[in-house]
């Protein structure tokens, strides 16, 4: 090969691949199958089909959707705030498509240059304060549904937006509490290097089944699904924060949603389920990396489908009792389960 | 604002006082274009962050006039307008206002005739109750329900199609007796319906009674004590919630109710989660008797099944009142004659209208979220509710 | 609710085990525009007229509770001659109709010349005026447009779960 790059170039191009995969692997491919998927699993929980008239089983249903969607007139009410109610669909569609960047999906390729051999890390960022970034990013999709329901000048929609604001904190202490026990085990910040530790030991979810309990739950209500939605809460507040949202508009929220299950499955995934790794096999190699991205995807999708089956079976809380879920139950667990697991790391002298 | 006397005191707003911080309430106008008003409701809300500091609740979005077209149209021709009252139970409907004429008309039912109305009522019955399932699931979220309760449904609705032709809108009953009679074979399928119907039920409990998120969204929500559900005149499984065992078909019995054994299953706490279980237990009663219904009709399959009614239906000048336990509560018939072919005047006592009012009352103090489970305890049907 | 409970979700899975039992059952639902179930043999679908008996004593029209039916007769001798009834008019608001079918009740020829049981249900018009306001003409003559069932082979009928015991 002619052409010659220098290290920093080499680096850019494989990580700008690398989020190119990722952003294929989540746009394209996941999020229109996901909402298809969504309306499937519901169609047979519910004893009946399903959407199957747009392409083969109707795969091409969310195509159709979001066709549809972009052919709508684009309403805006005559009242709102214009910027903030332009900006909102984009702040909650962006921190879900950002949080995958430190989400390791894969062991590591192999890859040949300026011959020498070098593995590939299967990660697009490998930041040492992983899991911090992924906090913050979450924490931010929030402010998208806060600004939509208070720009669009709706008293439904503000309704919507303040149970967002208020329920958030109740539930990312517990989250961030529970979280922190797995990086107590790891050692580290680093997603790939939890991941690395659960590869070489176990899976989280075996020695800290209560985190993992706590963690999983409010990730339900980070990702505003049944039975935590209740800033959306169809039944009371017609449509919660987008009652207001047509055309693209809306289905920028729609996409945003989806976007952050696939997001939060993958933490959970990380964090818990032992990430790419399976217990005993060692993915080398070009074929163990492209092996391990699809262990991933598959333990990713098989956490997809709990949030789908759960969101199909369970009523909906009360935007109190979420809260008082989060400070008088979660909490207290979570602070326990973060004592407990510091204690034995100390004990085991590590 | 007295307690006491229903009716005025919930209708009055309290007095606007700024809060602590000079912030005033918000007026929240929910419905009459709403998912979870059951229809076209509009309730007026005061709310103070999502806590509701006064509710009114403002009918007649849906009213049709039906009490002043029942002037208009000759006994016969009334009852297909009863259909459309509480469009979802219109075989009680038919039959509270067949009671009610012949009432007047001093007509016997025959004995056959009486067990199919029955039979008829209390398949109306579950059909209802799983309406309110499904709707008041669905309100709170779960979503799934709807589509089981409505499977059952259908079956019961394709009987009724294949009893009398229609799946909603019966007009099963005439003055006097009934229409038609059943088809063959018809009793069999009901009875083979009913038995399966009790693992459906459970599949039911399965996902509701015990579920967490449904006991914290109605338990201790919406309640209405015994005494003031008396004041306000709510029937119904409302009212039985409460503790009170009024029940038509025991406290006024009308057809053959005497001569069959069920239980009317009370609540103790009033609230919306008893209401639940009163309306589920209400499912397994109301089994029981359609399948003792259908073992006297698999015994009786032969018989008349309309009394001696005169071709053109002139009561005598005077009055009448007969009420059925309608699946949402007493639903009656207040019928004036004047002697002529027309009603002179006929009230109804609709259910949904009366339990209706109790609103402003029980969702008091609640939160917004609340409403919603209290407006699908009450089963309001808006078609009852305006007329 | 003990501590263990709250923590295991028992009830929790209870809900999605019924829910997972669901996810494997075929679908109850019929595909409808292929598919479609069969009224009964009793149910009150689309008017028909048969002019032939119809002797044109109004009683259905007296009978409507909506007074949805026009009709219109003048006397005319007939070859033998005799005085004979002969409609002028025979309209029917199908917007309105509700189905109740007291008309078909109140019919007293045998057999009767109106039914409602002719199991079509399928009423639904572009042109609001054209096709529900029904003259006698239309009244006489839509019958020969109806589709017939597609499900009229009963091996492939859709099974009503009342149906199959």
């Amino acid at each position: 090969m002619t052409l010659t790059l220098s290290e920093p170039l080499f680096n850019a191009l494989l990580a700008v691949v690398k989020i190119l995969f990722v952003w294929a692997m989540t746009l394209a491919a996941l999020l229109p199958n996901l909402i298809w998927a969504e309306r499937r699993v519901s169609g047979l929980i519910q004893d009946r089909p399903g959407p199957n008239r747009v392409g083969p089983l109707g795969l091409f249903q969310a195509v159709a959707d979001v066709l549809k969607l972009m052919m709508k007139e684009d309403v805006v009410p005559l009242y709102v705030d214009k910027v903030l109610f332009t900006l909102a669909p984009l702040i909650t569609l962006t921190p879900a498509l950002v949080t995958f960047a430190v989400i390791p999906f894969g062991s590591s390729i192999p890859i040949t240059w300026n011959g020498a051999v070098r593995d590939v890390p299967l990660v697009i960022a490998d930041v040492n304060v992983g899991i911090l970034y992924i906090f913050a990013l979450t924490s931010l999709a929030v402010y998208g549904i806060v600004l939509a329901g208070w720009s669009s000048n709706d008293k439904y929609s503000l309704l919507g937006g303040v149970r967002a604001s208020a329920q958030i904190i109740s539930y990312e202490l517990a989250m961030g509490f529970s979280a922190a026990g797995v990086f107590i085990a790891a050692g580290s910040l680093r997603l790939p290097a939890v991941v690395e530790w659960q590869h070489a030991h176990l899976w989280n979810v075996v020695p800290q089944f209560l985190g993992f309990v706590v963690f999983a739950v409010a990730i339900f209500a980070e990702t505003n699904r049944i039975p935590f939605d209740l800033s959306e809460a169809e039944a009371e507040l017609v449509a919660g924060y987008h009652t207001e949202y047509s055309s693209f508009r809306f289905a920028m929220f729609f996409m945003g949603e989806y976007a952050n299950l696939i997001a939060a499955s993958a933490v959970v995934t990380t964090l818990y389920f032992g990430g790419w790794s399976l217990p005993g096999v060692a993915f080398t190699g070009l074929w163990g990396g492209l092996a391990s991205i699809a262990v991933f995807a598959v333990k990713t999708a098989a956490f997809i489908f709990l949030f789908l089956w759960v969101r199909w079976t369970l009523p909906r809380f009360r935007y109190d009792q979420l809260m008082e879920l989060g400070w008088k139950v979660f909490l207290p667990l979570s602070f326990f389960h973060l004592i407990a697991v510091a204690a034995f790391v100390a004990a085991s002298g590590r | 604002m007295s307690e006491g006397t229903p009716g005025t005191a919930a209708l009055v707003p309290p007095p606007e006082e700024p809060t602590l911080l000079g912030l005033h309430e918000m007026e929240l106008n929910f419905g009459p274009q709403h998912p979870a008003t059951h229809g076209v409701l509009r309730v007026v809300l005061k709310v103070d962050g999502e806590r509701i500091v006064s509710a009114r609740p403002d009918v007649g979005y849906l009213h049709r006039g039906t009490e002043k077209l029942f002037e208009t149209e000759t006994y016969p021709m009334v009852i297909p307008h009863t259909d459309r009252m509480d469009y979802v139970a219109a075989a009680t409907n038919n039959h509270a206002y067949c009671l009610a004429v012949e009432k007047i008309l001093g007509v016997e039912v025959p004995k056959r005739a009486q067990y199919i109305r029955v039979l008829l009522d209390e398949m109306q019955r579950v059909s209802s109750h799983l309406l309110w399932l499904a709707t008041a699931a669905i309100d709170l979220g779960a979503i799934t329900p709807f589509f089981y309760t409505f499977r059952e449904r259908e079956v019961i609705l394709d009987l009724f199609e294949e009893y009398c032709g229609a799946r909603l809108t019966l007009n099963c009953m005439r003055i006097g007796g009934l229409p038609v009679d059943l088809t063959p074979g018809w009793v069999e399928r009901t009875q083979a319906f009913f038995e399966t119907l009790e693992a459906k039920i459970d599949e039911y409990e399965d996902l509701l009674t015990e579920n967490r998120i449904w006991k914290e969204r109605t338990v201790g929500i919406g309640v209405l004590a015994a005494d003031r559900c008396v004041a306000w005149g709510v029937t119904g499984p409302v009212l039985r919630a409460a503790g009170v065992a009024w029940d038509v078909r025991r406290a006024l019995p009308y057809e053959c109710y005497p001569e069959l054994e069920f239980d009317i299953p009370v609540g103790k706490n009033a609230d919306t989660y008893d209401r639940y279980l009163v309306r589920v237990a209400e499912l397994r009663q109301s089994r029981r008797i359609a399948l003792q219904c259908c073992d006297w009709l698999a015994k009786n399959p032969e018989g008349e099944i309309r009394g001696k009614v005169p071709r053109v239906i002139k009561p005598a000048a005077g009055m009448a009142y007969a009420s059925v336990e309608a699946p949402k509560g007493e639903l009656g018939f207040f019928l004036v004659s004047s002697g002529a072919n027309k009603p002179y005047r006929l009230h109804v006592r609709a259910p949904s209208f009366v339990n209706l009012q109790s609103l402003p009352e029980m969702i008091r103090g609640h939160l917004v979220s609340d409403l919603v489970a209290v407006i699908g305890t009450y089963d309001i049907v808006l078609g009852e509710v305006d007329r | 609710m003990s501590l263990l409970d709250r923590i295991l979700l028992l009830d929790i899975f209870a809900g999605l085990g019924v829910t997972a039992r669901h996810l494997a059952r075929p679908a109850d639902t019929v595909e409808y525009p292929e598919k479609a179930k069969e009224p009964s043999e009793r149910f009150r679908g689309m008017f028909l007229l048969d002019e032939e008996r119809c002797i044109k004593c109004t009683l259905c029209a007296i009978e409507c509770p909506i007074n949805i039916i026009y009709i219109d007769w003048h006397s005319e001798k007939n070859a033998e001659g005799k005085a004979e009834k002969k409609l002028d008019r025979f309209d029917l608001d199908m917007k309105r109709c509700m189905f109740c079918g007291l008309c078909e009740e109140a019919c007293p020829t045998n057999p009767r010349s109106i039914w409602l049981a002719t199991k079509t249900y399928e009423l639904g018009t572009y042109e609001r005026n054209e096709s529900l306001y029904l003259d006698i003409r239309k009244l006489t003559q839509w019958d020969g447009n109806v589709k017939p069932f597609p499900t009229a082979d009963p091996a492939k009928a859709p099974v009503n779960p009342a149906k199959e015991k």
